[in-house]
Parts: structure tokens; sequence; C-alpha cells
């Protein structure tokens, strides 16, 4: 019932012990009693698989919205992530969170400067991390009252100011240019239909209308490409899995995957990166070569595989075929996945969840559930349940920030031959690149691109 | 004027009395020592507020006989007695009196020694008011009233040599002179020592006496004169954090003193305050770099106690975007001297060697290593030697690989600036790319499921513009008997297999390369069987 793959070790192993192998024994040894069944607290399917604990996630997350007690001090410069991954979590398992509509956009109301962009709090320099948390926030509760709270004027020039002249952008006035940064933007300029018009201010402004807030972005990504295939958060560094999922973000809302990323990337050697996160027998992903299963790699690498998967496929007409089949650099499509699904999501409900009345996800067996990885594992949960496809849009010249429509679309639930999970435990879709729902990512574009059309953006 | 009458003290608490049985905090008695008899109390009080209700009863002879059965039921002396002691109280009532009535009633009341002056209203328990425990203080003992109280002149006391002390400092940042001496007013150093004991008294009794916390910038005079800007959010808002006070209190000082951009000796402490509370908070490290330069302090001291500060907060990462700032700031000054910046370069990789001995694979600490080599121009073998010897040590540590990586293949004296990390680079000399192959196939040997010095090899293969079949029959070492039946196929590395598959591509060798990836998804490596499959459809385009 329960397939060797997930409770034996590997079939290839070496005797040379290091602190490495250590760990990586340490993490077999904890996850195996929950891969096999083992587990008392749990209930196991006929494929050796629990059921998701929706009421207590449920319960964990809304109180993660909550007060939180005086140890989370530390993470005072990141409330917005906790209503960003909050939301996202209740609003995947399925919860109606507009209720909390009034109530974040107070709280988002006061982290927001006026000279544009969102801080950890109020009175915090606003950062690119929390200002995407904070809109992804709204997005997700929804309404003109939430929208109406963002001061899109000065976002724009806050951005302007964060753009550097390589491509890339700052994470905040004085911050670091990482990767992080660039996906952010990306996604804050989409979401909120900005201009892509330099201001004079930036450093990025070349005395002309030659560059704007797109120029250059996708050339940085490319630098963080890595000779293992994989991204680093800046160029220079070690390849790692949450900056894989930005580099194709990013670029995925710049052009079309299927034109963009094999002109910006090496795709083979990405995805023999991509597929290497995978462990047996935990299921899990990887962040990094040589590093250990962590839950949020489910989204984080995971997330990546609807990306590629979608730059391998063929575009749907035949006019558009040439172009794309020179831009997929010859590479076929994939017919099922590029990964294991059932590993993912077996690793995902045996070892991620806290069986204990505390609720929540996890890292992995012996550590603690958070808000952060209840998020992102089941983002991961997610876009292993549900399958999307990109539609032929070569048309549209892309989602240069003019709010094209990027053609996504989720197919409807495949009867698999053998599904592991219950029926009842599929999560809810969201879309591979905002990692929101997709009626939420529509409604505000959609929200920002009728006012514009009435009245423009300034 | 009215003799003296007998008098029942007053009963406030600012005067320590006595329990008042014998009176003896009372005026002089004016005519004899003789009290009078209603007015004994049977016992000493056991709280304050049985007390007051004591004496306010000794104070009104008769007055709860008759309220509890009228004025008639008093025997006639006792009548006289009560009216007397009314008119006593109340010049209102006795000017209605005429002058021989008035003489009648003051020589009544100093023969029967009745008082005349007493509380005017009734005490009643809850008056008092609570203390911080929610105690009623009339409940309290008398002596731990009188103790309460001494406690509050004491602290008013003190409230009152504090305003003084900031009304000199004030004269003396004013450069007025002394009323007395005509001398200009100064401040002496142990003037500001005093008044922060000062505080320190005041901030107990304050907390003992009303549980109010005065906050460790409140109570120094330093920061006297910024007003500091507490939080303010609404009440609804979603994932607020019940801050401990001092860490409140000190946020509410650096939000006043960023709005007016003060740059100082005590907001640099300020910022270290908050940053051993919460090095997670990125707006007080730019806040801090924003500091150190604008007082142009000297950088290798703040990368000293920086470095005290990282091993505390291994995992915290602002803290290398702050040394980053440092460095960008201090290189160009030392740019010119090869001996400085060695050095230099030497204390920074003896703190990242110590760093990383804690955590070997910190993605900052390597993030932040690969800018300063860049940044010093350390490509040299002092750097090369420092991550070999990490890669000594566990030769499955990646990010030592990838360092490794950079300082080869990024070293700008023999590669090509702007070269993608995937693609070949004619400018890296021959030797170079035999020695990091043969390095990284000497490491596959220790342990050969190591991914790490795979990735290596083909990184290397990649730059050098190498055919992978270059070291085929080093991959080949790895895998025997392919396909030849479960007994006799063995394979000690799934990457040497992988590998194999691609050169079997490269070289058009198509089903002995489909025959590596076939073996690779049934047995050697079964998770990643849709990528093995998609290799195999790959397979069929390159053909």
């Amino acid at each position: 019932m329960i397939p060797d793959l997930f409770t034996q070790l590997p079939p290839v192993r070496d005797d040379l012990e290091t602190d490495t192998s250590e760990a990586q024994d340490e993490t077999v040894e904890a996850c195996l009693p929950f891969l096999a069944g083992q587990d008392d607290l749990f209930e196991y399917n006929e494929h050796g698989v629990p059921r998701i604990n929706r009421e207590k996630h449920i319960k964990f997350l809304h109180n993660s919205l909550g007060r939180l007690p005086g140890g989370f001090v530390a993470a005072d410069a990141s409330r917005p992530w906790f209503l960003y991954w909050s939301l996202s979590a209740l609003t995947m398992l399925g919860e109606d969170v507009s209720h909390y509509r009034e109530a974040v956009a107070e709280t988002a109301r006061g982290m927001q400067n006026d000279t544009g962009g969102f801080g950890g709090g109020g009175r915090q320099l606003s950062h690119m991390a929390t200002t995407y948390a904070v809109v992804l926030a709204l997005a997700l509760v929804g309404g003109e009252e939430a929208f109406e709270v963002i001061d899109r004027k000065a976002m724009w020039k806050w951005l302007c100011s964060l753009k550097q002249p390589d491509g890339g952008f700052q994470v905040c006035m004085g911050g670091e240019e990482d990767i992080r940064g660039a996906y952010c933007a990306a996604v804050i300029i989409s979401l909120l239909n900005l201009p892509l018009g330099l201001t004079p201010e930036s450093p990025a402004w070349t005395g002309d209308s030659s560059s704007n807030l797109f120029t250059g972005l996708a050339r940085y990504v490319r630098r963080c490409q890595t000779f293992e295939g994989g991204i680093s958060g800046q160029p220079d560094a070690e390849a790692h899995g949450a900056y894989a999922f930005c580099a194709l973000g990013c670029l995925a809302l710049l052009d079309n995957p299927r034109r963009i990323i094999p002109r910006y990337l090496n795709v083979p050697r990405l995805i023999s990166w991509l597929s290497s996160r995978q462990y047996a027998p935990e299921g899990g992903f990887s962040g990094r070569t040589n590093k250990l299963v962590d839950g949020c790699y489910s989204h984080w690498v995971g997330g990546c595989f609807p990306l590629i998967e979608a730059c391998l496929s063929p575009a749907a007409s035949a006019s558009a075929g040439q172009v794309d089949n020179s831009a997929r650099a010859g590479l076929p499509p994939v017919s099922e996945s590029l990964f294991s699904k059932e590993g993912l999501i077996r690793y995902i409900l045996c070892c991620c969840q806290d069986q204990t009345k505390r609720g929540g996800l996890r890292d992995k067996p012996g550590r603690l559930s958070d808000a952060y990885h209840s998020c992102y594992v089941l983002s991961g949960l997610s876009s292993a349940q549900n399958q999307w496809v990109l539609a032929d849009s070569d048309d549209d010249k892309s989602a240069t920030g003019t709010a094209a429509d990027p053609a996504w679309t989720v197919l409807p639930p495949l009867e698999e031959d053998v599904q592991i999970f219950d029926k009842r435990d599929r999560i809810r879709p969201i879309h591979p690149v905002y990692a929101i729902p997709d009626e939420n990512q529509r409604a505000i574009r959609s929200y920002f691109l009728e006012k514009d059309s009435e009245g423009g953006f300034l | 004027m009215p003799p003296k009458g007998k008098a029942a003290p007053k009963p406030k608490g600012s005067e320590a009395n006595k329990p008042s049985s014998t009176s003896t905090s009372a005026p002089p008695p004016p005519a004899s020592t003789t009290s009078t008899p209603s007015s004994v109390p049977s016992t000493s009080p056991s709280t304050v507020s049985e007390r007051s209700q004591q004496r306010f009863d000794e104070s009104r002879p008769n007055e709860a006989a008759r309220e509890k059965s009228g004025l008639s039921s008093l025997a006639p002396a006792e009548q006289v007695a009560w009216i007397s002691s009314q008119f006593a109280r109340s010049s209102a009532a006795r000017a209605r009196l005429g002058t021989k009535a008035q003489r009648e009633l003051w020589r009544h009341v100093n023969e029967a020694s009745l008082p005349v002056r007493a509380p005017k209203t009734k005490p009643s328990p809850g008056s008092w008011g609570k203390d911080r425990a929610g105690q009623h203080i009339g409940g309290y003992t008398p002596a731990r009233f009188d103790d309460r109280a001494a406690k509050r002149i004491t602290l008013t006391a003190l409230e009152i040599a504090s305003r003084a002390f900031k009304d000199t400092r004030e004269r003396a940042r004013k450069g007025l002179l002394d009323p007395l001496s005509k001398e200009p007013v100064v401040l002496a150093e142990n003037e500001i020592d005093q008044e922060k004991n000062r505080r320190r008294q005041m901030a107990a009794l304050r907390r003992e006496l009303y549980g109010q916390t005065m906050g460790q910038f409140e109570q120094d005079p330093e920061w006297d004169d910024v007003v500091p800007i507490p939080q303010d959010e609404p009440e609804m808002a979603l994932a607020a954090i019940a801050y401990p006070a001092s860490y409140a209190e000190a946020i509410s000082y650096l939000r006043a003193v960023m709005q007016k951009k003060e740059y100082s000796p005590r907001c640099l402490r300020l910022t270290e305050h908050i940053i051993s509370m919460n090095p997670a908070h990125y707006t007080v490290w730019l806040y801090r770099a924003s500091n150190i330069f604008a007082m142009k302090l000297l950088i290798p001291d703040e990368i000293e106690w920086l470095n005290e500060v990282a091993l505390e907060h291994l995992k915290n990462y602002q803290i290398w975007h702050h040394r980053h700032l440092l460095v960008d700031n201090y290189y160009p000054s030392i740019a010119d001297d090869a001996d400085k910046v060695s050095q230099f370069a030497a204390s920074e990789r003896a703190f990242l060697a110590a760093i990383l001995a804690h955590d070997t694979k910190n993605y900052h600490v390597w993030s932040y290593r690969s800018y300063l080599v860049g940044k010093l121009g350390t490509w040299g073998a002092d750097e090369l030697a420092a991550v070999e010897a990490m890669i000594t040590d566990d030769v499955r540590n990646n990010s030592a690989w990838s360092h490794r990586f950079f300082l080869v293949f990024s070293n700008p004296a023999h590669s090509t600036p702007g070269t993608a990390a995937t693609d070949p680079d004619p400018a890296v000399p021959r030797d170079i790319v035999d020695r990091e192959l043969q390095y990284a196939m000497v490491k596959t040997y220790l342990a050969p499921q190591n991914q790490s010095p795979w990735n290596y090899l083909k990184g290397v293969l990649a730059k050098g513009g190498r055919r992978l079949a270059s070291v085929e029959a080093f991959a080949a070492e790895f895998v025997a008997g392919l396909g030849e039946g479960e007994e006799v196929e063995q394979v000690r590395s799934t990457h040497a297999l992988d590998l194999l598959a691609e050169i079997y591509a490269e070289k058009r060798e198509k089903e002995k390369a489909d025959l590596a990836l076939r073996r690779l998804a049934e047995k050697w490596d079964r998770i990643r069987v849709g990528y093995w499959e998609w290799r195999r459809k790959c397979l069929d385009v390159e053909g």
C-alpha cells in the first residue's frame, strides 16, 4: 500500500560520514515513521496517507492573525507577512477571509508611508517584501475598501527610487539588491497596474524614455543563474530554491513564459537542478544541493514546475508554432510531471502537519508549525494537486505591466489512476505566478485597470 | 475669638498620625485632661479606615445614638452637648445666635470639652482608593499606611529635586547666570549621576505605589528632550504583538529620533539596545548605518562590535547587509594602501572562518563573502585555501563548492565579465580548467554519491567549453554492468549515471543514453522518474 520508495533508504549511499550526511540521516530517521503510516495520532487511508486536518490548521491560522504574545517581538518588522501567510493559507483551505477586509485595510494603512510602499509596521521604512505581502493580503480580502488603501502614485515613485541601473531592484532605500526585489517589484507593478516610466529621481533614470521599470530586469535575473543551474539570491552566490521561484515568477510577468524563460535561462540545467531538489524516501524538496528537505520548498521549488512545464508546453496556434519551437530550444513538452507529485503530497500530509492540538504546518517532523510554513506548504500542496496550463496568448506581447491578462487556466481535477489523497483534501488552486487564487488577482488588477481607463493614473 | 476647643485630628493621610485615642497630636486641650466619655475608642483600630470611623465618632459625641433613635432619646445633658457641638462647628449657625447665646455656647463647649473641629464627611471605606494590587488602601494597617505615606512624600521630594535638576540644566544650556553667585550656571557631571540615581528611586517608588512603570529612557536624563512617539495602531490591527514594555519604549524613542533625523552617540546606543532585542528590525540597522556615516565613526570599531552581534545572532541576515554597507564605506579609505587592504582582508577572513564554524552553510555569510572578494579583490591563494579547508572538513558543503566556483571562474584576471555561469568562457586558461576538473574528481572519490563535486565538474566542463565525453572514463568508474541484470548492475553514483546519459546523448549514442535514463527511473533514482522520462523524450528531439 505504501511504495517502498517512501519507506526505505535510497539504493545508493556513501560510507563517508560528514556533518551533512549526519544531518541527512537524522532527517530521514525522523520522517520514516510518519511516511510508513506509523504515527499514532494520524489515521491513514489505504495508501498510507493521512487526511488534512483542516479544522486545526484553520484555527491555528486565525490565531496567527490575532494578538501575538511578546515572544513575537522578533517578527516586529515582518507583521505584513503574517497577514499574507495566514490569509493565503486560510483561503487555500477554503475559508472566506473577506470578513477581515476592514481589519486588513486598517492594519495596512498604519504601515503605509507617505513616500510610498509599506513597512514592516508603523513608521518603519518601506520594504519590497513587506509591500508585496501587504498588497497580496489586500488582494486576498478584496474589495474597494481594501484596494483604495494603496497610494499607487507614491508607490510608483518609491519603486522608481529602488530601480537600479543594472536592472534589478533594491529591497528598500539603502537596502540590498536581490532577486526578491525583482520578483516583488514585478508582482506589485503588475497587480496595481502601475506605469512603467521612470521618475527623474530614479537611479536608473537615463534622461529620456529609453529605460523603464522593467528594463534590464530579465538580464538581472539571468545573472543569478549559477553553474549548478539553479538561481541565487544575487549574482555570484549559491543556487537556492526560494530564489528559483522568484526568478521564474519575475520572468513570467515580464513576457510569455514560453518565450522569456528559455531566452534568459539555461532551461535544461535549471530543470536538472530543480529535479535534484526532491529526495527519497522523504518525498519533499530541499532548498539547495546537500541540504535537508523543508516543507516550505513545496512552494519555492514545487511552484517552479508549473512555470517550467508551461514554458515547455507547445503553443496551440500553428502560426505561433515556429516562434514557439525555437524559443523552447528544441525541448520536448512534459507529459505528466517533472517531479513526483505523489512524493511531495506524501511528505506534506505525513510529515508537515502538526498533528497535536496546536495544528498548523511545519518544516519537518520535530519542528514547530508556523504561519510561514503553513502558507508555503499548502501552496505547494495546491500546485501538486491542481494542473495549470498556459493558453496560447502569443498575441499579447505580454504582461509588460499593461495588465494584459496572462492566460493561465486551471484544469478541472483529473481522475488519476491512483489518487493517494482523499477527494475532500483537495486544496484550492492558486495562480502559479501570484500565488493567490485566480479570481483575487483578477479582481485587483481589473479594479485598477478600470479606474485608470476612467481617469488615468495621475 | 472662639476659645480653643478640643479638636479631633484630621484624618488626612499625609499626616502621619499615631492612633488618636490619647489625642496627642491635637492642639493643647483647653480645659483639662479629661476626655469626653463617649469618645474613648473601645479598641485600637486595625485599619486606617476603622481609625477614621473612630475619629469621626469621637468628634461627634452622641451622634451615633441620635442617628439611631433620634434627639429626644438622649439624656438632656447629652442633648445640650450635641446641640452645642453642632453650633460650635458651624459659623453659619452661630451667626444666628446673639452675643450672649454665643458666650453661653463657648462656655459650655469648654466645660464639656466638646470637639470643635471634626471631619466634615462621614468616612467611607472605599474613599481611600486602591493600590496597584487592587487592594483597598482603607484596609491597610495604620503602620502600613504610614509607610506608604512616607514613600509618597519621598517620591514628591524626588520629583521636586528632579524638576530642579531640569531647571538647572535648562539654565546651563541657555548660559544664564546664577542669581546669587552671579556665576554662569553649570551642570556638574555628578549632578547627572545623582539625577540618574534619583530617577531610579522614582521609578522604584512609582512602580511600588502606583504600578506605573518608568522606562529605561524615561529614567535617563539624557533623553529628557525627546518626546517619544508611541505606537498608534487601531484597536482592530491584525497580528499585533504584545510588546514587552522595554521594547515598546525603545521603539517609541527610535521613532522620535528618526523623525528629527538625529545622528548622535545616544542614537547609536539606542540602535544597539533595540538590535539586542530584535536584530531583524531592518529599519533600525539602516538608521544605525546612517549614524555611523554621519558621525564619521571608525568603521573598524563598528566591525568589531558587529562581530560579537553576529556570533550572538547566527541566523540573522540584516547584520550582513550592514557589514556590506560598512565595507562599501570603508574600502575607499584604504584602497590605495595594499597592506591595509590585505590586513583587512585577513581579519575578515578570520572572522568568517569563526562564524562559518558555527553554521557552515549560512547563506548570507557566503553571499557576503563573495561580495567581499569582489570588493577587495582577494581572488588569490589565501581565499582559495580557506574555502578548500571547508571542503576538506565536509566535502558535501555545497556553499563552499559554490564559492570556489565563483572564486575561480569570476576572477577578472582570467575570465570574461558578464559571462553567464552556465556558458563557456574562452578567457579561462586551460590549466585552470584542468586543475579544477582534477580537484572535483579527487573529491568525488571520497563520496561518489555526493552531488556537489558532480555539479562542479559539469560546471567546469561548461566553462572550459569541454565536451562532456572528456570525462566519460571517470564517470564510467562508478557504474558497472548497466542493463546486464540485477545481479551484475552496480551503480555507486546516480550522478555518474546521469552524466553518462548526457555523454551518450552528446555522442548520439541514443540507446545507451536511453538505457541509463531508464535505469535511473526504474531503480537508481526513482523519485525523479518524471524528470528521467522527460530526459528520454529529449533524446528524440536531440536525435
